[in-house]
């Protein structure tokens, strides 16, 4: 396994230096740049040529790649001009709340499309399975800045200023504005209140995916002899259940988790925009606007990294959990 | 069950306590540049710092929301961005001059000023009250460097143009006195204009900056120090700016303003900042889409301000295209488009129907200018006159040459609005036989082009701008500019050139106002742009916040007056 795992990080880098150059390439080819998308009358071809100069941008293509490959191996990102920070200070500014949406989202989904697929394989084809079945086609074919916005209606406007629930959630942001000034309760309090409406919408679109997967995999499963002869053995039917079946029916959906991996940092850019959650997914957006291309290519590389991380992780959560899969 | 019930509160406390370190700190952090200079306004500030006066006006939140980030922040040398230079001249920084009700210059860090007989010499009195954020005094030398920064090739502010007449360089200004510079131009109108648009940048922070590294320096969106009534706190890259009451504003100028802080959150989404302004989470909704407004008044706790229209929305057209070059058809084209209905159905009757970009509330605007109606017979016959007849009976016109009248209208991809209006262009012209095709293109690729002046790849294309209050269109519509990158109508008339040659000469505007007459009248009838409409500029506010008045200067013209009249809550 260590061999396997040093084998696959070793041709990971590689991969990523061609998926650099890659990117590098293609930002370039990309019509507009910096000076261009500066849309005020009164600016000259002179400015906008000394725009170029200072952001370096007037040096030649193989000079430009040169540099900026030599930076990055030397670990120096470079510096974000539309934020006037260094790219690695922006990411990670923005990488935190991406984490925690993401990773909060991803936890539940799991738990929440795992249960329902449990319950939908259990009761198959009765009024459960069926009502069920309604409820995740409607949530997985749900685009999720509607549901955001729907969320929002009815959690924060609703139930504050219609109807005047005691519980009601902020619609967007992730902290107050009194945040600083808060207690250390006070700050998780509000983090989680945060949190709620942005986690809830992909908790309901991924949950619903999900709970298909495991429904059809717990289906398949419990068909198999060995569950058969569990119960042949008079063992009861949620150990069966549980101890048996579901892991087993559970594997597939490990491949499942390392594509959600990638998808969930750049893909809740509507997620991130209804709610205004300064995450990655909306920098990019933002960088990709302004033609800041030290952060649009540090950021794509990050995603780079995370589909080949995603993927390296679901290949040993598999060996760890079926021991018939061996690598070495 | 319990291991996802502490996996839970493991989350719970990871977003309490194991976040960011808090900007300022980070901003300290950032580089030595803003460590020092945060701890010297933290010093001013509290040294400043007194007790609230006795007024039940003092005190409080304003959470002001929009759908944007402020590009380059408070960095007045990079920015272009409106919301940004909102707060530059009105919250952070200081102009030397503002405009009254009237939109006639008035003293702000400038206390007076003269100008020379011959109109080449321009001397500023100013404010000797006036401090930097950090405790340092605002003088002559930073209005200096200002001008020299600005107008430096090598900073390449896009505004630079302000300056054209203005001798450049170090001849071009004298500090004669800590508070008495002088600057040297060529006599022109409007010459207060470039000091109202322009925030006064400090020199003991930023003269050692070479020019070419002042865009991205961190002074914009890390560690800005102002000197105007608002002291920046912290900021938050695309979450907020916090500024607190500046203590030791000059009480000349009105004091220490009555909120205590002006939160500014981004938040890119209409839906969501409707619910913040409904539910009280933020105070001001700038820009509230016009079929959002009706929500605004309905709502018991907040109120719709409603202010002159600024921004003008227009398809420019690229006359050197075959289809476009004879102003007939751009005439044509104008007559057959329902602007009224456009301005009725898009901005719920919040704008007026636009003839030239001569704003309504400039002096020289002419409210008697006989505009372009909407006729599709005379559309139709204009048309024919300039040879466009539907020789193929496919409804759509050709010249004799057997070229087709058809027309591509480019506009940002994901632009609801623009893309709307070209729709309803695109039916309505069909009436009379010009096929015109919506083209959305993301922003990069539409810049590239319209404005490359090698490129000019389009024939029409769908723009919002927000006028200045200086109108100066020879960018646009000069032919010795038509191949500068706004040159993109490529319109090229003589008369036109002439005019906008002496409207910026002409010192007084009785004696523009004729010209300026003749100048929209000129352009109505070339029609190098199809003006749609001014859009009113809406904003929500909360019934808490009081002393609010919006205007065509600006939102936060009146921000050091806002108060909190509900003392609850923030």
């Amino acid at each position: 396994m260590r061999r396997y795992l040093a084998r696959r990080l070793l041709l990971a880098l590689p991969l990523l230096l061609g998926v650099a150059t890659l990117l590098f390439l293609l930002v370039e080819a990309a019509p507009g740049d910096p000076a261009e998308v500066l849309m005020s009358p009164g600016m000259t071809l002179e400015v906008r040529s000394q725009i170029r100069t200072n952001l370096g941008l007037d040096q030649p293509l193989p000079v430009r790649y040169a540099r900026w490959m030599g930076s990055l191996l030397g670990g120096d990102l470079g510096f974000s001009h539309s934020y006037g920070s260094p790219v690695a200070t922006v990411l990670k500014r923005a990488l935190p709340n991406t984490l925690l949406l993401a990773g909060v989202s991803l936890v539940l989904a799991f738990v929440l499309g795992v249960g329902i697929g449990v319950v939908q394989a259990v009761r198959q084809n009765t009024m459960v399975d069926s009502g069920l079945n309604l409820l995740v086609l409607t949530f997985y074919s749900l685009p999720s800045f509607w549901l955001g916005i729907i969320l929002i209606l009815v959690f924060s406007y609703g139930a504050q200023s219609l109807w005047g629930w005691p519980l009601h959630f902020p619609a967007s942001g992730v902290t107050s504005v009194d945040y600083d000034l808060m207690s250390l309760g006070g700050r998780i309090v509000d983090r989680v209140r945060h949190l709620v409406l942005p986690a809830t919408t992909l908790v309901l679109v991924m949950a619903a995916g999900i709970a298909r997967y495991a429904r059809s995999g717990l289906l398949e499963v419990i068909r198999q002899d060995y569950v058969r002869a569990a119960r042949a053995r008079g063992l009861g039917r949620m150990q069966v259940l549980f101890r048996h079946a579901l892991p087993n029916a559970l594997l597939p959906l490990i491949t499942v988790l390392g594509l959600y991996l990638p998808i969930l940092f750049s893909g809740a850019v509507f997620v991130e925009t209804v709610f205004a959650w300064p995450g990655m997914g909306w920098l990019m957006v933002e960088a990709v606007s302004s033609r800041d291309y030290p952060l649009i290519l540090a950021g794509s590389l990050l995603f780079a990294t995370l589909v080949v991380v995603g993927n390296l992780l679901a290949d040993v959560l598999y060996a760890w959990a079926d021991p018939r899969v061996r690598y070495d | 069950m319990r291991r996802f019930a502490l996996f839970i509160a493991f989350l719970a406390f990871v977003a309490g306590c194991g976040d960011a370190p808090s900007p300022r700190a980070e901003a300290a952090a950032a580089d030595p540049f803003c460590q020092g200079a945060m701890a010297a306004v933290d010093s001013f500030v509290a040294s400043g710092a007194q007790a609230a006066p006795e007024d039940s006006r003092f005190g409080g939140t304003a959470v002001v929301g929009g759908i944007a980030e402020m590009v380059n922040g408070m960095n007045a040398f990079a920015t272009i961005d409106y919301g940004a230079n909102q707060y530059q001249q009105f919250v952070n920084l200081m102009t030397l001059v503002r405009l009254d009700e009237e939109l006639v210059p008035q003293p702000y860090l400038a206390e007076s000023w003269s100008l020379s007989e011959d109109g080449t010499e321009l001397t500023f009195q100013l404010r000797n009250d006036v401090h930097w954020h950090d405790g340092e005094r605002t003088d002559a030398h930073d209005v200096a460097f200002t001008f020299l920064r600005a107008t430096d090739p090598e900073t390449a502010f896009p505004n630079a143009s302000f300056w054209d007449r203005y001798v450049p360089g170090p001849e071009g200004v004298e500090v004669l006195d800590d508070f008495t510079v002088t600057f040297r131009l060529e006599p022109h109108a409007e010459v207060l204009d470039p000091w109202r648009a322009m925030a006064i940048m400090p020199e003991h922070l930023l003269g050692e900056v070479p020019p070419g590294e002042l865009a991205a320096h961190p002074f914009g969106t890390v560690c800005p120090v102002g000197n105007g009534p608002f002291v920046f706190v912290s900021h938050r890259p695309q979450e907020r700016w916090v500024f607190q009451a500046n203590p030791t504003f000059p009480a000349g100028l009105g004091g220490r303003p009555a909120l205590d802080r002006i939160v500014y959150r981004v938040i890119p989404d209409q839906t969501t900042l409707l619910t913040e302004l409904l539910t009280g989470a933020v105070d001001v909704y700038l820009s509230v889409r016009p079929d959002q407004a009706a929500a605004v008044v309905q709502d018991d706790d907040t109120r719709l301000e409603v202010f002159d229209p600024r921004e003008f929305t227009f398809v420019g057209w690229n006359t050197r295209r075959p289809q476009l070059a004879d102003a007939r058809v751009r005439r044509a084209i104008t007559m057959a488009t329902d602007r009224s209905a456009v301005v009725q159905t898009l901005l719920r009757g919040y704008g007026i129907v636009a003839e030239t970009g001569v704003p309504p509330f400039h002096w020289g605007h002419d409210p008697d200018l006989a505009g372009v109606d909407r006729d599709l017979e005379a559309a139709r016959r204009l048309l024919s006159q300039a040879g466009w007849v539907d020789r193929d009976g496919n409804g759509v016109r050709e010249d004799a040459a057997g070229l087709p009248l058809e027309v591509t209208v480019v506009y940002n991809a994901g632009n609801q609005d623009r893309q709307t209006i070209v729709e309803l262009m695109a039916s309505e012209l069909r009436e009379v036989g010009v096929a015109l095709t919506p083209e959305g293109l993301e922003p990069g690729q539409l810049a590239a082009r319209v404005t490359d002046p090698a490129v000019r790849d389009f024939d029409g294309i769908a723009l919002a701008w927000v006028a200045e209050f200086r109108v100066d269109e020879k960018d646009l519509f000069h032919s010795e500019r038509a191949n500068q990158p706004w040159g993109f109508a490529g319109i090229g008339d003589p008369e036109l050139d002439a005019l906008l040659d002496t409207l910026q000469l002409v010192e007084k505007r009785e004696d523009a106002v004729p010209l300026w007459h003749r100048y929209q009248e000129r352009i109505v009838e070339l029609q190098p742009f199809l003006y749609l409409f001014y859009s009113q500029k809406l904003t929500g506010i909360t019934n808490r916040l009081q002393g609010v008045a919006m205007d065509s200067r600006g939102e936060f013209n009146s921000v050091r007056d806002w108060w909190i009249g509900d003392a609850s809550g923030r």
